[in-house]
């Protein structure tokens, strides 16, 4: 199932891109998704605080993704 | 040229002569009276004949009027800034709202929404990038009363995005700085200035009367206790905050709604300073002037507002995505 990984911040410049098309297997979760998020990192998001939204919702804990799903990963910033 | 409600009042109490010219249609006219002036009727194609007394025209809100002495290339006649609406506002209280014309014009606004701008008590904390222009334009709004919150000195690296400061102002503290500029702005707004970082132990004394915050902070510390307080205070949030190119704002802590720690968990770590990471001038200009609105709307009661969403704007693409966080919005 292809979805649509939109990188927000330091996660747009750790994994080097705001938006991402992936094809990923069936049952995968959003949890599945960070890992493979995180590891696309280097290193960089190891110690980021991560949210995650799908089709534009906050979630709370993980869940299975679906065919077509728009998933974002949001990190606070500071800067004021 | 203009006039506005209270000159003319002042001309009308010391007995100058002039005409005053009511160019609304009948209908107008009759919903909304004129009271405490002589206005003969007109129109636009048929003005009183010209003598030497000025001519004062009137309208509904001032904007039709200052067309037609300007078109028109009337001399000596002066178009009565805010029209009826900012003179019979005069006529309740002698508070004069007309140099907010342009947006008590808007329905969603009027002298209603101004006069509410005008009691409400705003606090901002951090008078740096997302605090400067949020400031500027909530005084430059008609927001009667601005407590500014800040610690730090103004440094030369400040002045690419903190546009009340100056090359003469490095040294001095921002938030007597800031009070000196934004009574220049508007003369009319109280500016109570606190050369102090806030924390935990001085946050519900700082925070308890305000309306509305504003976290223009630049630190995770500082936001935290600003939400903890916002939250046991009962008192909206406009959080903003910056990463390079990107933005953030959501309305925190609003009738129900989430506050940062929902948003981000109780201890979030990541996201580096604009020290650290860098910002573009320009960029907290957006973000605290997005701020500023939405406190604007939240003091004046315009839906939908941030509540319960997370917006996020990017100044490379200017792409923008609202995520909603959850609770009521």
């Amino acid at each position: 199932m292809k979805v649509l990984v939109k990188c927000f911040s330091q996660v747009k410049y750790a994994v080097g891109t705001s938006e991402l098309a992936l094809d990923l297997n069936p049952g995968a979760t959003t949890a599945d998704l960070e890992t493979m998020i995180r590891e696309k990192g280097a290193g960089e998001l190891d110690d980021v605080t991560l949210r995650t939204a799908v089709n534009k919702h906050y979630i709370s804990e993980p869940v299975p993704l679906e065919d077509g799903d728009e998933v974002a990963f949001i990190p606070p910033v500071q800067g004021g | 040229m203009i006039i506005t409600p209270q000159e003319l009042h002042n001309w009308v109490s010391k007995g100058r002569s002039f005409v005053a010219a009511d160019i609304r249609p009948d209908e107008q006219r009759h919903h909304f009276p004129i009271n405490g002036l002589e206005a003969i009727t007109a129109t636009a194609e048929n003005l009183p004949p010209r003598k030497k007394e000025p001519l004062i025209l009137i309208c509904q809100f001032g904007v039709l009027t200052e067309e037609l002495i300007f078109e028109q290339n009337l001399k000596n006649a002066y178009s009565l800034l805010g029209g009826v609406q900012s003179w019979e506002a005069f006529q309740t209280d002698k508070m004069d709202l007309s140099r907010w014309s342009r947006q008590t014009i808007l329905t969603e606004i009027g002298i209603a929404g101004q006069r509410k701008l005008q009691d409400s008590k705003i606090t901002i904390v951090g008078m740096g990038g997302l605090g400067c222009p949020a400031a500027q334009t909530l005084a430059a709004s008609g927001v009667g009363n601005l407590q500014l919150i800040d610690g730090d000195l103004i440094e030369l690296s400040n002045l690419h995005r903190q546009p009340l400061y100056n090359i003469n102002d490095i040294g001095q503290a921002k938030v007597s700085v800031a009070r000196k500029s934004l009574q220049n702005l508007n003369e009319k707004l109280t500016v109570i200035a606190k050369e102090i970082h806030l924390d935990e132990s001085n946050a519900q004394e700082l925070l308890k009367d305000t309306d509305l915050i504003i976290d223009a902070t630049d630190n995770m510390k500082t936001r935290q206790v600003i939400d903890r307080t916002s939250k046991a205070e009962n008192i909206p949030m406009v959080y903003g905050g910056l990463y390079r190119f990107e933005g953030q704002v959501a309305v925190l802590n609003h009738n129900g709604s989430p506050g940062y720690e929902d948003i981000f968990t109780a201890a979030p770590t990541g996201g580096d300073t604009c020290a650290e990471a860098g910002v573009l001038g320009m960029l907290p200009a957006i973000i605290g002037n997005i701020q500023a609105l939405e406190a604007v709307k939240i003091i004046i009661g315009i839906k939908p507002d941030l509540s319960g969403k997370l917006l996020l704007y990017d100044g490379i693409t200017h792409e923008t995505n609202v995520i909603n966080i959850g609770g009521k919005a």
